[in-house]
This record gives C-alpha cells, sequence and structure tokens, in this order.
C-alpha cells in the first residue's frame, strides 16, 4: 500500500510528459487480488487463468510502454548532448578570447544560458534514471505479491527478464549524465568555498521544475526504503543521505516566485 | 570537415581516468577480472576469447565474426595517453569515456552489450586517429564484424512471450582520409519487437536503440548530404550503410535531430519552460546572477546525489536477483535428492521413539529447502512435500536447528549446498 501511494506521488510530481508513463501499479494490483480471491481449483478456475493471463499481459505491456518511452527519451538525450558539445565549441570559437569575434560580455552571457542547460539536462537524465529505477522496483513488488497471494512462481523468472530489458539498462543515461558532469567542472569550474557559503541562501530561489522533481525523487527513494513489515533479504537498504536536511529544507511545496 | 570535430571530441585524456570516483563504487557488482566478458556473459562459448584478442591487434583485415572485448580497452587507454588537443579550452570536450565505460560493461549484466560495440567503435576511432598522425599513411583499415547476438538470446526464454531480438552490429569500418566513403560505425541495434507482434511484423514497429556512436555516423551522412535540412532519410540510410538500420529509423531519428538543431535554446528551452528551475533574470543584476549560480550549483549537487543513489540502489537490485536466482537453482537441486530424505524421514518421524534424533537428522535437509524457499520468497505451498503436516510440524523444528545444523556432521551431499546457503544468507543479511 505504501509503495502505491508513493507511486502516486511520484507520478503527480513528475514531469508533465511523463505522468502517463509509469506503472500502473493499482492496475495490478487489482489483478492479484482478482485472482487470489477466485480460488484456483474450484469452478472459478477458469477466471483464475483468465485473470492470471490478463496480468501477464499488462505486465509486458507496461514494459513495452517503458521500454518504448525510456528509448524515446535515450536518443533525445543523445541527440542533444552532441549538440550541446558543438554548441559550446562555437560559443568558445566566435566570443571566446581566441575566438573570430571574441566578446567578453557576449561570452559571458551565452555561457550562462549554456550552464542552465546543461545543469538541466543532466536533471532530466537523472529523472529518467529514476523513472526507470521506481518502475522496476514497482515491478518487483508486484511480482512478489503476485507470488505471494497465489503461490505462483512468476517472480524470479520475470524479473529476471526484467533485467535484462533497455529500460533497466540505464548504462548510457548513466554515461552521459557522467559527461554533463565532467563538462560543467571542466567549463565552469567552481570554488568549494562558495558552494558552501551561498548553498543556504540559494535554495529559495528554487522553483518548479526539474530541481523540485529531483528532491521528490530522493525523498520518495528514501521513503520507500524505509524498513517494512515485508522485509526480507530481497529487500534493499534503508537509504541513508547524507545532507538530508539541506536536502529536506529544499523541498518546496509551492513555487517560490522570483522577484 | 565538419566531421573532424565531431571525431577530436571523443577522444579521451588517460590523465583524466582517475577522477572519475565514482566509477569506483559502480564495479562494486562484480569482480574486475581480466576477462570480464566471461563474467557477463557466461553462456558464451570460448572461441572469443581468440578472436577478441585478434581484435585487440586492431590490425585484423578480416571480417571473421571477433567477439568484443573490454580488455582490449586498456591497450587503448595507453596508447592514448598522449593526446593531441587542438582545441583552446583545454580538452574540456575530451571526456574520459574509457573508465566509465569500462565499468559499465563490467557493471552491466547484459550480455548484449549495448554499451560494447560503442566503447569499442571509441577506441576504434582512437586508434585510428593515433595512427594517422603518427604515420601519415594509408590509415590500417580496421574492418571486421561482430556478433554479439547469440549470446543475449540465449538467455531469454519465450516462456513470458516477451521478447527482445538478437542485437547484431557491426564494428566501424574507418577508412583513411585518402578514402572518399565514410566510415559506417558500430552500431547497437536492437530492434525490439513487441510481444504483440509477430515475428516477421513490418519494419515500422521495431524499436532501435541509437548510441552516440551511431548518431555520429549519422550527422557525418547529414553533413555530406548538405545539412539537416537537405538530407532526406532514404539518402542518409544509404550513406550510413548500417546493418539493421531502416528508412523509419532514420526518419524520425532525423526529425528529431532538426528540432534539437535549428532550436538549440529553445528545444532546451521548451522543456525548461514547463519546468524552469530558475527564471530568467536580468544579467545586469549582478547579485541575483551569482544567485542563479548558486541555485545551479545547489541543483547540479542534489541531482549528482540522486544519480549517485541510483546507481547504487541499481547495482543492489542485481545483486540480489542474482542471488535470489542462484539459491533457486540450488534449491531445485535440493528438491531433487531432498525428496528421497524426506520421504524416508516422514516415515522415520511417525515413529515417536526416534522422533528427536530423527528430527535432527532430516531437519537440516528440510532446513535448506526450507531456506531456499523463503529466500526465494516463495510460501511452502509446493506439492513437491507429500505430507503438509509433516513439514509444519518440523518448521519450528527446523528453526532451531537451523544454526546448529552446520556443526552436525550428516551425509555430505545435502550439507555441502547448505553450508554454502548459510554464508550467502548472512552476508545478505550483514550488507
Amino acid at each position: 500500500m505504501k509503495f502505491g501511494k508513493r507511486l502516486k506521488q511520484q507520478v503527480q510530481e513528475t514531469l508533465p510528459d511523463w505522468r502517463d508513463k509509469y506503472l500502473s501499479y493499482k492496475e495490478l494490483k487489482k489483478l492479484v487480488r482478482l485472482i487470489s480471491s477466485a480460488p484456483p481449483f474450484s469452478y472459478g478456475s477458469v477466471e483464475h487463468g483468465m485473470a492470471g493471463a490478463e496480468f501477464v499481459r499488462l505486465l509486458n505491456s507496461e514494459i513495452d510502454k517503458f521500454n518504448t518511452f525510456f528509448m524515446e527519451q535515450e536518443e533525445d538525450y543523445i541527440i542533444r548532448h552532441e549538440e550541446l558539445k558543438q554548441r559550446i565549441q562555437k560559443v568558445i570559437d566566435t566570443l571566446g578570447p581566441s575566438g573570430s569575434q571574441p566578446s567578453e560580455a557576449a561570452y559571458k552571457e551565452e555561457m550562462r544560458k549554456i550552464r542552465k542547460n546543461i545543469v538541466n539536462f543532466h536533471g532530466e537524465m537523472v529523472l529518467l534514471e529514476n523513472y526507470s529505477n521506481i518502475n522496476y522496483t514497482g515491478l518487483a513488488k508486484i511480482l512478489k505479491k503476485y507470488d505471494k497471494r497465489t503461490g505462483g512462481l512468476l517472480r524470479l523468472p520475470f524479473i529476471q527478464k526484467v533485467l535484462e530489458q533497455p529500460f533497466f539498462i540505464t548504462d548510457l543515461v548513466s554515461k552521459l549524465v557522467k559527461q554533463c558532469e565532467y563538462m560543467i567542472d571542466t567549463v565552469f569550474p567552481v570554488e568549494e568555498e562558495e558552494i558552501m557559503k551561498e548553498r543556504r541562501e540559494s535554495i529559495r530561489v528554487a522553483g518548479e521544475g526539474i530541481f523540485r522533481n529531483t528532491i521528490a525523487a530522493l525523498m520518495t527513494m528514501q521513503e520507500i526504503r524505509r524498513g517494512s513489515s515485508t522485509h526480507s533479504h530481497f529487500s534493499l537498504p534503508p537509504l541513508i543521505l547524507p545532507d538530508f536536511d539541506l536536502i529536506q529544507s529544499s523541498q518546496l511545496n509551492s513555487p517560490i516566485p522570483i522577484v | 570537415m565538419e566531421a573532424r570535430p565531431a571525431f577530436s571530441i571523443q577522444r579521451s585524456g588517460a590523465k583524466q581516468l582517475g577522477n572519475l570516483g565514482v566509477s569506483g563504487v559502480l564495479s562494486s557488482s562484480l569482480p574486475l577480472v581480466p576477462t570480464p566478458l566471461e563474467e557477463t556473459c557466461p553462456k558464451l562459448p570460448g572461441s572469443q576469447q581468440s578472436s577478441a584478442n585478434t581484435a585487440s591487434l586492431l590490425m585484423s583485415q578480416s571480417s571473421s565474426p571477433a567477439l568484443l572485448q573490454s580488455t582490449t580497452s586498456s591497450h587503448y587507454i595507453n596508447e592514448n595517453s598522449a593526446s593531441w588537443c587542438p582545441e583552446p579550452l583545454p580538452g574540456f570536450l575530451d571526456f574520459p569515456t574509457n573508465t566509465t565505460i569500462q565499468n559499465n560493461q563490467i557493471e552491466s549484466n547484459s550480455c548484449a552489450g549495448v554499451m560494447a560495440s560503442e566503447e569499442f567503435g571509441k577506441r576504434n576511432d582512437w586508434q585510428e586517429w593515433a595512427d594517422q598522425l603518427i604515420t601519415d599513411d594509408d590509415a590500417l583499415t580496421t574492418n571486421w564484424n561482430e556478433l554479439l547476438a547469440d549470446t543475449s538470446v540465449a538467455d531469454m526464454e519465450p516462456k513470458m512471450a516477451y521478447q527482445v531480438p538478437k542485437p547484431s552490429s557491426n564494428i566501424p569500418v574507418q577508412h583513411s582520409q585518402v578514402h572518399p566513403q565514410l566510415p559506417s560505425p558500430s552500431a547497437e541495434i536492437r530492434p525490439v519487437l513487441t510481444p504483440t507482434s509477430s515475428a516477421n511484423s513490418a519494419p515500422t514497429k521495431s524499436r532501435m536503440r541509437w548510441t552516440p556512436e551511431l548518431h555520429e555516423a549519422f550527422v557525418e551522412a547529414v553533413n555530406n548530404l548538405g545539412g539537416s535540412e537537405r538530407a532526406t532519410p532514404k539518402g542518409v540510410l544509404k550513406l550510413m550503410k548500417v546493418e539493421g538500420l531502416t528508412i523509419y529509423h532514420v526518419k524520425s531519428h532525423l526529425q528529431k535531430y532538426r528540432t534539437a538543431r535549428y532550436r538549440p535554446e529553445s528545444s532546451e528551452g521548451s522543456s525548461e519552460k514547463r519546468l524552469t528551475s530558475i527564471d530568467e533574470i536580468s544579467s545586469l543584476d549582478l547579485k541575483t546572477g551569482i544567485e542563479i549560480t548558486e541555485a545551479l550549483q545547489l541543483q547540479m549537487e542534489v541531482q549528482k546525489r540522486l544519480h549517485e543513489q541510483l546507481e547504487i540502489q541499481r547495482n543492489l537490485q542485481l545483486r540480489i536477483e542474482e542471488q535470489g536466482r542462484h539459491l533457486q537453482m540450488m534449491f531445485e537441486k535440493q528438491c531433487k535428492s531432498g525428496i528421497d530424505v524426506v520421504k524416508a524421514a516422514s516415515s522415520a518421524l511417525e515413529n515417536p521413539s526416534t522422533l528427536s534424533s530423527d528430527a535432527i537428522q532430516d531437519a537440516p535437509a528440510k532446513t535448506e529447502l526450507e531456506t531456499a524457499q523463503v529466500d526465494c520468497g516463495k510460501t511452502p505451498t509446493d506439492t513437491i512435500f507429500a505430507s503438509p503436516a509433516l513439514e509444519e510440524g518440523s518448521q519450528d523444528l527446523n528453526r532451531k536447528h537451523k544454526v546448529s545444523q552446520t556443526e552436525t556432521p550428516e551425509n555430505s551431499e545435502p550439507y555441502n549446498t547448505d553450508s554454502s546457503l548459510q554464508p550467502a544468507k548472512r552476508s545478505r543479511a550483514d550488507a
């Protein structure tokens, strides 16, 4: 029950285009209930069988949905990443100090924009990773429920299949994320003290959007991994976030307009 | 040629390898062995090793299937340590992809190695460039194909009616500068068929997974055709010469490309508009400018954190399932031998005088079955046990004897696996 709520929260907070791309956890739970209520070896076995097949069918179509969406986004990210690199190069080549039309003001302005773009791009990719993970978690949970309620052996083989799905293999996105981090660190080197000093003040500047979603995702992750009644060897350990208070204080419930 | 920067961007500075501290986390899931390919693809035949070594020499002209080996990356790292750097900004675009790739390759459990061909393609580029610069002779043509097809499919049973069909990939065919032809990249093409479609479904249904290499080749082709506006899908497809790539793939990709290209700020901006983390503020206001910077830094920090945690979580999940699968295998093995033990035990237990000694004897056998059961998250409703009452009765005994049974010197076979179960169980409990 808790996961369902958490998932719903995540979906609400997520980027608008993504809302219908998440796992239909509730649907699947309904099916599981249906299956377990119709006893397997009685006259209700037909329903039982049908609900079971429906369950698997829905699972497969959900996985399809994830794969399609994920790969679509991934393709976009590849393109955007390359374009970003080109753009940076161009700015350096034209407006930079050794460029064809050096102009410090314009250069700085462009770089400012680029920086924002990189950060948001980075954020979006991380959110896609989060998307992948939360859907995986949901699948794992619902399969566990299924096995528990119906005494079936669906979980293990099915989850093995899921592990090989494109949406779960996030290596490329992860790499792009790291490249962004590298890009930012190189193009915009930052003093350590600066970060520490101004951190708290800058919290109020953050508003909706990617940043907010990221915070939400972190919080959700922590919540989900808190010890539950069904904690087993298959469960993940609780999430310990350093700077937890900082992150928590960054969680804003309403957008703060910047005056 | 515009293509050049695209290639140069991909070069890596070996010095920067050490900067990726995070990557250390990633490789914890699988042990770093000299032959990581074996680790990730246990079902592969042994012939790959030799062919991979051949590939690592790089000079092979044969087009026989050679399998990808991430160990080859080590060669390239050394060779590319003296990287050239014509860009004004000292190699900021040179990303140390080596380490990440290597770790990713190792970390990934998927045999298909989505990253694999891409890495190989990258390394191939560098080697190619190095040679061209150094010798300036005819570029050593590296021309081999690789087949990852069978490996990934072997794992997948059609049980769940969901198939990811064979990915096929080609190593890039690099030609020298003299050569007029375009290089065709390595392509990890994974047309993913939906479960609803039949095996002979139309190409439109297949989904392709793009990689940076593929995209690069795409860009090259587009540029050679006069830019994104003038290039046609058909022309691009022809020029790219990538196996498995259909015109539909190219078409949709071209569309995306055009959008991204001609509205670089708005494409970033459009997604940002709905999701702005910071509104545009006049740059004349310096103080606010600083605030924005700080806010961006904070945002970046948080994002990095989330990314980190997600990676860790993912690795844990992989590991958990791996262990579960391992236990399941052992459990199944045990069932076969355990049935006889149980049957013998059940008849013995009905005799109350021998209850205690027999209980101890059969407890371990049942314990490992039960342990495996519990660990696999299954309820003990298997029909394997002929007498459910017996099982329930001895469950308590089992639990008490769980700890002690490693000490009991019993028949070798059932308990060997059990002792390995125990440590496995404990290690996970500790984790």
